[in-house]
């Protein structure tokens, strides 16, 4: 069952993966000025979010190709990640199960608890020694991206959940000093860990958010 | 001997060990493969050898761990279900499944860890394939020889899409029957795709297969779709071999037969019309050529009445007429080809001829006079010398031609209407050269006017319209015989004096003339008296005299004093400066000197705008 808007979707994510392009601004005359609806507003979010997980994925992979590839570090750094303590439903049923505002509250909290991680890595990449262009470029876009992911999530929520307090509790990232650690190995290891929990997270926005639209834009009949 | 019994001992042990070793070795299970094809459960598979090494592996078993939350706990739990996924499968069911979490599992035997693997589920997605694939024919291109059809199918049962659990993506593929390579397309997220291009006369295969978006491995393929095109290459030429007689044979008796009434019902002089419609004839609206015919000049006074400032002057003594040399007792002269290379002396005979305008069929033919025109008024090569020499005799010629022909008022239905016309082409008189013509001028003009006196009659047989086929460097016209001009009329009751602008006569429907021709006829401004007189009627119709100069130039009466005495080359035709109607046509006179050769040269044709460059 394709949606309608799964064209604009298609286009959009045409372009995106054009690594260079990225979408506008959704709102540039200000968020009390739109009048863009929610339908479009879900495919914007989720065009986003497939757009950031795909950055992520590249990243990760290049980062393991280029460093850690083959040294175990998957069996190592299966740690946690610092949105593990958010209760993120695990599979469909959970997904199911969950209601929509807390839904959409917990997206929002991943994604404000990734604005610090995201900012740290760009600095911490572009001040590598032989900074890896790739893996930089890629790194500032999804830094880019996740804010305007942000803005529109809470334009969501604003539109589907007016009376939702403004709740500002996310996860803290304090993987800081461990991205700067002598240590090469540790070094390399907290970036594995950082990369993979990102392309995680990424990957459960962009999951999560699919299941709403289907859920609230199409009433489950994607 | 001990060395080598110990080296064939250390050999034998050795591969003795080898041999153990390999075995034990291809016994030991390995993960083949896990798999979940919706997102919801998954199963894992390894081998199993039959095992008849030294070694007992025991019974398989597989544990599994996964994190969950923030600790690796390593506690290993054994697979669930060892049944539902078949033999040597491990299949963990939706309770048993978590995507975001990475699982790790091992198989042991005996106790001992054969085999481990860590992976979360989004890696080992492979969907299921698609179902339901059918196809539609979108069109047929027009050879009939290739087609495009439209693939369509569903997704598999399992995986969720309309909850957005799973997104997908597909690839298609394709080929005829007895290739080997399949065909691919890119991967897209519809559910139908257009495959274009397609031999109708081959049979395809097709088929589908699915991934998850961004994880994951393509599935498996769908069942092959077999496409078989429909051959309409055949249809159409059995269509086409069928000729359909009967419709060939009923329209054609049909069309036989109202030929036949055609024929019956009509005259054969219409058919002949039809087929071979006459040239438009050049005419004055409300003028009836019988009249003139019938040669009753009042009628035909009161009638160009009607047309402003016309004066029905026929018989007034204007230069025109002066100028005209009756050649009356040749009948046949017209007939001997060009009058003015009788006029000429033989060496002559060339040199004036091109000039004027190749003037096409139109004018002539509707004269009926064919043979009258068969001068050259090509000009493409004009003599300047020869040419002024030839025009007072060409003219003289042609004047006798046109306008007092009696002798051929048998031969043309039209009537000489003018004789003055004549008179303009005659003033060339002063041209000095040796002829005998342009010594007549002066005489000419006497005659042409004691000619026109006498033969008051013969007015009316001159043609309507006359075609000026020379110019005299005086300006003075010498018109074709028997042609048809209704401004010949007025031309030949315009004074002589008139006459001295050169007639630079364009013909009438092609707006064609000779560079040459203008341009000689510009300076040459004969001692033509400029009358007042414009005829814009002449405009609008078809006269064998151009319109283009008809203009208002009443302000023309300098050149008309301007003697030609130059070398200059009178064309054939000349533009028409001022029609004085009745009194005759002032024509315009080119105020260049003798054109380039290249300009004489090129004398053929000559646009209207180029008409307009030459004429100041």
């Amino acid at each position: 069952r394709v949606a309608p808007g799964s064209l604009l979707l298609l286009l959009v994510s045409n372009l995106l993966l054009c690594h260079s392009v990225a979408p506008l601004p959704i709102c540039p005359g200000g968020a009390a000025r739109c009048q863009v609806t929610l339908g479009d507003l879900f495919d914007r979010a989720v065009v986003l979010s497939h757009y950031i997980h795909n950055l992520s994925s590249e990243m990760f992979s290049e980062f393991d190709k280029r460093y850690t590839h083959g040294r175990g570090f998957i069996t190592k750094a299966i740690n946690s990640c610092h949105t593990s303590s958010l209760a993120t439903p695990e599979d469909k049923e959970q997904a199911q199960q969950i209601n929509q505002k807390d839904f959409l509250s917990l997206i929002v909290s991943i994604l404000r608890s990734w604005n610090e991680p995201l900012y740290h890595l760009v600095t911490e990449v572009r001040g590598m020694q032989e900074a890896p262009e790739a893996i930089l470029s890629k790194a500032v876009e999804i830094e880019e991206q996740t804010k305007r992911l942000l803005e529109g999530m809470e334009l969501i929520v604003s539109q589907v959940h007016p009376e939702t307090k403004e709740n500002e509790i996310y996860p803290v990232w304090s993987g800081l000093p461990s991205l700067q650690m002598a240590d090469e190995e540790s070094r390399l290891s907290a970036y594995y860990n950082l990369l993979h929990c990102l392309r995680r997270d990424s990957h459960k926005i962009d999951n999560y958010l699919k299941l709403l639209k289907c859920r609230i834009i199409h009433n489950n009949n994607c | 001997m001990d060395l080598w019994q110990l080296l064939l001992t250390l050999a034998l042990a050795g591969s003795s060990d080898a041999f153990s070793g390999s075995e034990d070795s291809s016994k030991e299970p390995k993960f083949t493969k896990c798999r979940s094809p919706e997102r919801e459960t998954f199963s894992c598979h390894w081998t199993d050898e039959v095992h008849h090494g030294t070694k007992n592996l025991g019974p398989i078993q597989l544990f599994y761990t996964r994190r969950n939350t923030q600790e690796w706990t390593q506690e290993w739990k054994e697979c669930p279900d060892y049944v539902s996924a078949g033999e040597n499968s491990c299949y963990f069911n939706s309770s048993f499944t978590s995507i975001w979490i990475p699982y790790c599992i091992k198989l042991t035997s005996n106790g001992g860890t054969v085999d481990e693997k860590c992976f979360s589920v989004d890696e080992i997605v492979q969907p299921d394939p698609p179902i339901a694939l059918n196809w539609t024919l979108l069109n047929v291109s027009l050879t009939g020889i290739h087609a495009d059809i439209q693939v369509r199918w569903e997704a598999p049962r399992n995986a969720d899409i309309q909850k957005g659990w799973m997104v997908l993506e597909y690839e298609l593929q394709y080929k005829e029957v007895n290739e080997t390579k399949w065909k691919m397309m890119d991967p897209i997220l519809s559910t139908s795709v257009p495959v274009y291009s397609l031999k109708v006369d081959k049979e395809y295969e097709v088929r589908v297969r699915s991934k998850q978006r961004n994880s994951g491995n393509y599935g498996e393929f769908s069942e092959v779709l077999y496409v078989t095109l429909p051959q309409m290459n055949q249809f159409t030429c059995e269509e086409d071999f069928y000729f359909p007689w009967l419709l060939i044979i009923i329209f054609g008796i049909f069309g036989l037969t109202v030929m036949l009434f055609v024929f019956l019902f009509s005259k054969q002089q219409r058919i002949k019309m039809l087929i071979l419609p006459p040239v438009p004839v050049p005419k004055i609206k409300g003028i009836d050529p019988d009249l003139l015919k019938e040669g009753k000049l009042e009628e035909v006074n009161t009638i160009l009445a009607i047309h402003d400032s016309y004066k029905p002057e026929f018989h007034s003594d204007d230069s025109w007429v002066e100028f005209i040399e009756l050649d009356i007792d040749e009948p046949d002269e017209k007939t001997e080809g060009s009058d003015t290379d009788r006029l000429l002396s033989s060496d002559h005979e060339k040199s004036h001829s091109n000039l004027g305008v190749k003037d096409g069929d139109s004018g002539r033919t509707s004269c009926c006079e064919p043979d009258i025109l068969e001068t050259d008024f090509n000009a493409n090569d004009i003599h300047e010398g020869t040419s002024e020499v030839a025009q007072p005799q060409r003219l003289k010629g042609e004047a006798d031609l046109l306008c007092l022909d009696q002798k051929n008022q048998n031969n043309s239905p039209y009537h000489d209407v003018c004789p003055a016309t004549q008179q303009p082409s005659v003033i060339q008189a002063e041209k000095n050269k040796p002829q005998p013509l342009p010594t007549e001028g002066a005489e000419s003009t006497h005659q042409a006017a004691h000619i026109q006196l006498s033969n008051p009659s013969s007015l009316a047989n001159i043609d309507f319209y006359a075609q000026v086929s020379d110019i005299t460097p005086a300006g003075s016209v010498v018109l074709s015989p028997g042609q048809k001009n209704k401004a010949g009329m007025s031309q030949c009751d315009m004074h002589p004096e008139m006459v001295s602008l050169c007639q630079e006569n364009f013909l009438m429907d092609n707006a064609y003339f000779c560079e040459a021709d203008a341009k000689k006829c510009i300076p040459v401004a004969p001692h033509i008296k400029v009358e007042s007189h414009i005829q814009p009627s002449f405009n609008q119709e078809d006269i064998y005299i151009t319109t283009e100069s008809l203009t208002t130039a009443a302000g023309r009466p300098g050149t008309a004093e301007h003697v030609p005495g130059s070398e200059m080359p009178v064309p054939d035709y000349t533009s028409i400066h001022i029609v004085q109607s009745p009194q005759g046509l002032i024509l315009n006179a080119t105020a260049l000197p003798l054109p380039d050769k290249e300009f004489l040269s090129s004398c053929g044709y000559v646009s209207t705008d180029q008409l307009n460059k030459i004429m100041p």
